[in-house]
């Protein structure tokens, strides 16, 4: 098999370079990403802890484990370790011996706490596995690397892979020295040449109409809020009946005529306005209600909505004695517009 | 000078982090250590509880400056100092006969192509810790470099865009640190002739600038009134602020620790690891003025002992005020004072402690604010006693 001399040359060639930056000579490019320590035993940790994986919730990946346990235990029989006993994928006795491989790589692989410094300092046995595995994982080449992802789900990848919010630990004390240190800053940007000698504040512009700060209208709570602007809308327009009377100019009364028509019917428009929503509330209240009691809610139409104010309207008159008034100016309106629509009789 | 970076960093193939060629640096100094036999003893020994006022007549007044002494500098080996003054002439002095040994003449205004040496007010002077150079800088944006022992002129760096204020050599090295008007500090090299780099951070007039042993140089910012550590390796820097006037002077404790002065009369001491001072004392040379405008005295003059607790001031109310620093440098009583009319523009304290050396004027050195009439333009060395013996620590 090519794969394991090849794994055996470049850990040999490894030992003789000393920048840790420099790439051995890619014969299987994928296969650089080793690291320096990992030289004294990579072989028998990948061993046993590729079985002890077998054991995680990902079983797709454990077979994938599984057979680069057997690849490498070949290049294990022919490297010289003391640890390794038999080439036998044993799960029994490879899962006793990562318990006390596991307590070896977390004293003596420095590696492990460089690359995952987030890792929190009470170690148990639960988090070394996942540390061997990211292991692992840098020393797969990345077609593998792909196929377990795809397997495993990517969330699932993330979150071995790079670890948890909880895993990152934020350092306490180092925030509370940081208060009273000196600023350290870059000494390289050049600083423009007018001082910043009193802090000036931007104002924010903002159009409550549009923003979000100001939320939802709901005309309840508009009118709650605001019912004070209806007494200075009457204050107004007494002062506007009021200068009328006095103002000789007959231009001048005019237009304060309009201004007065304007406000008043301003006025009866956002009467109306509110009477329509006083109806939708009791019509929805009544629905609720049916709703309630177990019937199913009906919507009227468009049409018998204007039906029913029709008739609501014809009662009203009536109440007031208006109703003849009413009909009979409508049948005129009606009677013209008749008229205009007939054909024209030549004579 | 030829613009070039620093050789070292370029040839190693093996890129290093700051952090790592200093640790790299510092093996390779403990094992040079190691291998001579020597180990250098802390002078921390001197202790200022010790330290004596001299008596008034011990006091050596060296005259030969025409106008106001700006700066001065005190060779490694105590035995010459340098001082220039706002006539641009340059004075090397013998400390023991008080004779003149060298005197570089100053050139008027407009001889700047044929005249060798200064034209303009020489603001600032350093000398580098094996006294073999010497470089000042003036307000016509250059500095000059000239051979300490035989007073010859050598380079001139040109580069900045303002008054040079402030220069300082690192110990025990070649490496110059610049800072000028221009807000900008620069960093050459003199054995290679050549310029660095340049750093800015500061937001107004750069008015000292000091430095020791290490690759950081402390710099005071006028009226922006902060001070700033140069990590010049790491290419940043700390940021101190505290003061409520300008800030003038600056000067170095020990590694850790700096005193600063300001013209608002207040001396503090700062740490490198604290953002404000660690000790601020107020009005430290008290007030003048008309009764109902007193303005407290500017500080015109720091100087630190290296390595000890003792700290000298001096502004223009006729006397240098010397200081001693609490435990862990948080606080500041003052000792004794020594009596000096005029303007003290530049303080310093020998290397081991002998004596200290006030370069003395009728006007301040930056401006002409004010004149003393009665005061001699000179230098003024004041011998240190101390009452024990035995706490002296041979170097």
């Amino acid at each position: 098999m090519p794969r394991p001399s090849v794994c055996l040359a470049l850990s040999t060639s490894e030992k003789k370079q000393t920048a840790q930056k420099h790439k051995p000579s890619p014969e299987s490019p994928h296969e650089v990403t080793f690291k320096k320590s990992k030289i004294k035993s990579p072989v028998t940790k990948r061993a046993s802890n590729v079985e002890e994986n077998g054991s995680d919730d990902e079983g797709d990946a454990s077979e994938m484990e599984k057979n680069f346990a057997l690849l490498t235990q070949k290049v294990s029989l022919q490297a010289p370790q003391d640890e390794i006993s038999g080439g036998v994928s044993d799960e029994d006795v490879t899962g006793e011996r990562h318990q006390a491989v596991c307590s070896n790589t977390s004293g003596s692989d420095e590696d492990e706490n460089v690359s995952k410094p987030a890792r929190g300092h009470g170690v148990g046995d639960e988090l070394c596995p996942k540390d061997d595995f990211t292991k692992d994982l840098s020393e797969m080449s990345f077609e593998k690397v792909l196929q377990l992802q795809n397997k495993m789900g990517t969330k699932a990848y993330k979150k071995i892979a790079y670890g948890t919010m909880k895993n990152r630990q934020t350092g306490e004390t180092v925030k509370q020295l940081s208060k009273h240190r000196p600023q350290e800053i870059s000494a390289k940007k050049t600083v423009p040449f007018l001082r910043k000698v009193v802090p000036v504040k931007k104002t924010i512009l903002r159009d409550p109409r549009f923003d979000d700060l100001s939320g939802e209208f709901k005309p309840e709570v508009f009118n709650q809020t605001y019912k004070f602007i209806n007494e200075i809308r009457q204050r107004e327009a007494e002062m506007v009946k009021k200068k009328m009377k006095k103002v000789k100019s007959n231009i001048k009364r005019e237009e304060l005529k309009y201004l007065l028509q304007r406000m008043e019917n301003q006025e009866r428009g956002r009467q109306r306005q509110e009477q329509y929503r006083q109806k939708d509330l009791q019509f929805k209240r009544k629905q609720r209600e049916l709703v309630q009691q177990g019937h199913r809610p009906f919507y009227l139409k468009k049409s018998d909505k204007k039906k029913l104010e029709l008739a609501e309207k014809y009662s009203q008159l009536k109440k007031g004695g208006k109703l003849e008034n009413f009909l009979s100016k409508k049948r005129k309106r009606n009677a013209i517009k008749d008229r205009r629509r007939m054909p024209h009789q030549k004579k | 000078p030829k613009r070039k970076r620093k050789e070292n960093e370029v040839e190693q193939e093996i890129e290093e982090t700051p952090q790592e060629k200093k640790l790299r640096l510092a093996k390779l100094y403990l094992e040079q250590l190691r291998e001579e036999g020597e180990w250098d003893v802390d002078r921390t020994l001197f202790l200022s509880e010790i330290l004596v006022a001299p008596d008034p007549i011990e006091i050596r007044l060296l005259r030969g400056h025409k106008l106001s002494v700006t700066c001065l500098c005190i060779t490694p080996d105590e035995k010459h100092i340098f001082s220039a003054s706002k006539d641009c002439s340059i004075i090397k002095w013998d400390v023991g006969s008080g004779k003149k040994v060298h005197k570089i003449l100053g050139g008027r205004k407009g001889t700047e192509a044929r005249h060798v040496g200064h034209t303009a007010h020489i603001l600032c002077m350093a000398i580098s810790s094996d006294g073999k150079y010497l470089a000042t800088g003036d307000m016509n944006k250059l500095i000059m470099i000239w051979e300490a022992a035989t007073c010859k002129h050598l380079y001139k760096f040109t580069g900045h865009k303002d008054a040079v204020s402030g220069l300082a050599f690192r110990r025990g090295t070649h490496d110059l640190y610049s800072a000028s008007h221009d807000r900008s500090v620069k960093v050459w090299n003199v054995d290679e002739n050549a310029y660095v780099e340049t750093l800015f951070g500061h937001q107004d007039v750069i008015t000292a600038l000091d430095c020791l042993g290490r690759e950081r140089c402390v710099t005071a910012g006028g009226r922006d009134r902060t001070l700033r550590v140069w990590k010049i390796a790491e290419e940043t820097q700390l940021v101190f602020h505290g003061h409520e006037g300008s800030i003038d002077c600056v000067q170095l404790i020990n590694e850790e620790h700096m005193v600063s002065g300001g013209d608002d009369g207040c001396l503090c001491v700062w740490s490198v690891g604290k953002k404000k001072p660690v000790s601020v004392v107020k009005q430290a040379h008290g007030v003048h003025g008309n009764a109902g405008l007193k303005e407290p005295c500017w500080v015109s003059s720091v100087a630190a002992l290296h390595n000890s607790d003792t700290v000298a001031s001096g502004s223009h109310n006729a006397m240098v005020q010397l200081w001693k620093c609490g435990q862990g440098f948080r606080g500041l009583d003052p000792l004794f004072t020594i009596p000096v009319t005029g303007f003290v523009n530049s303080l310093k304290f020998s290397t081991s402690g002998k004596f200290l050396v006030a370069g003395v004027g009728q006007e301040h050195r930056l401006g002409r604010w004010w004149r003393v009439k009665d005061a001699k333009n000179g230098l003024y060395i004041i011998p240190l006693k101390r009452q024990n013996r035995e706490a002296e620590t041979e170097q």
